[in-house]
């Protein structure tokens, strides 16, 4: 206990802990939250018309009529529309045919020609199929104006945009407006807790070593675990205080719904944490100065993150990558608070992610106390 | 009963020995010193000594304990003080005294006695962090904080290194009062007037003892005499003291050079020969052996 009172004293005492307590959670749901969406808002879009038709400028009224596009630049030839995309001032170019109303009048068959700036290749396809739906429409309106289903644009290098003769009501679930935010701030919870898990209480280990007092406190008859323990407790606490000062923050800054129960949320929060502790403690026996364990927890907190699903679902990633994060606690946590919070998941439904969880975090512990026992 | 027994130490840090089959004992209540340069073994002896790290070779026990199978014991009896502050430099002076006197389930009250003559100076300063005290303050404070369970061995690592002269002596004028409280005290310094504070003491050099005895036996096991040989002309002393056969060796310390001179020749033939070199003026006083000396003879004596 009195090992456990002058963490917290020194805890209390540091400026900066105190301030990295508090900060970290309202600046990470802050800035990450709203910050991080794959919404693509404002396409620049350059355009060439060798038709001037109304159909082509209908279509281009169109286009600059919904919230995605935005017509920049209006170039006249192929060359500068290149330019114009390799110069970054333009996101995509459409070059309509000369031949395009004629195309409508059922005389040939319309090609528009797009080209993407793909350096970026989710945007470029989410820019892509905005831009064939906006097509799609277009196209679906003048041949119910005509009357007749002969004649349809196709835009190049993509299928031939045809008339659906199902209808296809799609209503999303459990998100039902596809807020990116409700994607998000289940993970940055995620992230906030593993960083004050890890790097703190690793931080604070090593220290002890940089600094020397441990071996002062080696030669008294205090236990390796009684020492563990004192290191880990308080930052147990503060991890799952942070977690709530995040979530609070989810509620009164996003309004985020939390459909699933607090305490099956905060009980899969404390085994992550103990996971995660279990880690810290193995880094620390690794490196003998700080900037040592930075290096090796930056490393595998982003290996772990990125991994984790938080950005892209993990099923589409490479299958050893999927086996990799067979041992990736973050995976996990990122899936259960995803499922918990947004789904409103119970017991059952995680049961097997927390069991896995549950199995990781014993064997970090075991592993940092193997690491430890070695009295050296 | 022995305070120490050290039977043929052997360590070493990959492939340097840092400890070459060391063996020494030292009795209840004694205060044993450790003198030698840097790099000679004193600390890597000190943290086996004091259930750190476990030797490569041979066995010390502490008071019949073995370092190695009964450290959990033997940590209620040992107060250690390593070469490098390592108590809480965020913790106020009283905070940290009282932290160690609770991790021995002990309480200031209980010991005060113990650390009062060296507690009360600091005590002023008690609700201050402890990395904002001076040099000799926080070296007080370790050794409160080494002493506040009572332990029946200090073991003390370069306690004085970087700390004023009047702190140092007034460091061995407490660590007399406590040796006569009956706690033995094993303490390494590089210091050689500090070898002579001291009831015994080891010679110890590239991780070897070259002697142990009491400093007033080690001054007498000096074979040769002593000469202290001053002029001002010091570059051309050397010179002429180096190209003379007579002379053994000849270091400089301070403003002298000391000298031993082989049986055969007197001091008188060697101020002749000196001014014969053009040094004239030049004095030769025999003094009696310091530790340093011995120490260097001991030392050449060896290689």
């Amino acid at each position: 206990m009195f090992l456990l009172r002058k963490e917290f004293r020194q805890i209390v005492r540091n400026p900066f802990m105190i301030r990295a307590i508090i900060a970290v959670p309202i600046l990470q749901m802050l800035i990450l939250v709203p910050a991080v969406t794959f919404e693509i808002k404002r396409i620049d879009l350059a355009v060439i018309d060798n038709d001037h038709s109304p159909s082509s400028r209908e279509l281009l009224a169109r286009l600059s009529g919904s919230s995605f596009f935005r017509i920049t630049a209006t170039p006249v030839n192929i060359d500068e529309a290149e330019a114009l995309l390799f110069s970054g001032d333009a996101d995509m170019a459409l070059i309509i045919p000369g031949d395009f109303s004629e195309g409508l009048a059922g005389i040939t068959r319309p090609r528009l020609q797009v080209l993407a700036d793909a350096v970026n290749a989710t945007s470029a396809q989410l820019s892509w199929s905005y831009l064939t739906s906006v097509v799609r429409d277009f196209n679906r309106d003048i041949v119910i104006g005509k009357g007749a289903a002969t004649a349809g644009i196709s835009a190049a290098g993509s299928h031939q945009a045809s008339i659906p003769g199902i209808g296809v009501a799609s209503r999303f679930w459990y998100n039902p407006t596809l807020n990116y935010k409700y994607y998000m701030l289940p993970g940055v919870l995620v992230i906030l807790i593993t960083a004050i898990g890890l790097m703190m209480t690793g931080l604070n280990l090593v220290r002890e070593k940089e600094v020397g007092t441990i071996e002062q406190i080696n030669v008294t008859p205090v236990r390796k675990w009684e020492l563990i323990a004192s290191k880990v407790v308080p930052f147990f606490i503060i991890g799952l205080l942070d977690l709530a000062l995040g979530l609070s923050i989810g509620w009164l800054a996003f309004n985020i719904p939390f459909e699933g129960s607090l305490l099956l949320f905060f009980g899969c929060a404390s085994i992550f944490l103990v996971a995660v502790l279990g880690l810290a403690l193995f880094f620390s026996t690794m490196a003998s100065t700080q900037q040592q364990f930075l290096f090796i927890a930056f490393f595998f907190v982003m290996i772990f993150i990125l991994m984790s699903g938080i950005f892209t679902p993990t099923e589409s990633m490479p299958v050893w990558a999927q086996q990799f994060n067979w041992v990736n606690p973050v995976a996990y946590l990122m899936r259960i608070n995803r499922m918990v919070m947004l789904k409103g998941s119970g017991f059952a439904d995680i049961a097997r992610d927390m069991g896995m969880l549950s199995l990781l975090a014993i064997a970090f512990i075991i592993m940092a106390i193997r690491a430890y026992r070695k009295r050296a | 009963m022995a305070a120490v027994e050290a039977l043929n130490i052997t360590h070493r840090y990959g492939r340097v020995t840092a400890l070459d089959d060391i063996s020494f004992n030292v009795n209840e209540g004694e205060l044993f010193g450790f003198i030698g340069p840097d790099g000679a073994g004193k600390t890597t002896l000190f943290r086996i000594a004091a259930t750190l790290i476990i030797p490569a070779g041979g066995r010390m026990t502490l008071f019949g304990l073995n370092t190695v199978s009964r450290y959990r014991e033997l940590r209620n009896h040992i107060g250690y003080m390593p070469g490098r502050f390592s108590l809480y430099q965020d913790l106020t002076v009283e905070e940290n005294l009282n932290f160690y006197a609770t991790i021995f389930g002990t309480t200031i009250k209980e010991n005060y006695h113990l650390i009062e003559p060296i507690y009360k100076q600091i005590e002023p300063f008690r609700k201050r962090q402890a990395g904002r005290l001076s040099g000799g303050m926080k070296q007080k404070l370790a050794l409160s904080c080494a002493l506040i369970h009572k332990p029946r061995i200090l073991i003390l690592d370069e306690p004085t290194t970087g700390v004023d002269a009047v702190s140092r002596t007034e460091f061995w004028e407490m660590l007399a009062n406590l040796k006569s409280e009956g706690i033995t005290i094993i303490v390494s310094t590089p210091y050689m007037d500090e070898a002579l504070r001291c009831d015994r003491i080891a010679l110890i050099q590239n991780g070897r003892l070259l002697d142990i005895d009491t400093p007033g036996n080690i001054r007498l096991s000096c074979s040769n005499r002593i000469f202290a040989v001053r002029h001002h002309r010091k570059y051309e002393l050397l010179l002429a003291l180096k190209s003379l056969p007579g002379v053994l060796s000849r270091e400089p310390f301070g403003d002298a050079m000391h000298v031993s001179l082989n049986p055969d020749t007197t001091p008188e033939q060697l101020v002749r020969e000196l001014e014969a070199k053009g040094l004239a003026g030049v004095t030769v006083t025999e003094i009696v052996p310091g530790i340093e000396d011995i120490f260097l003879e001991l030392m050449k004596r060896e290689a």
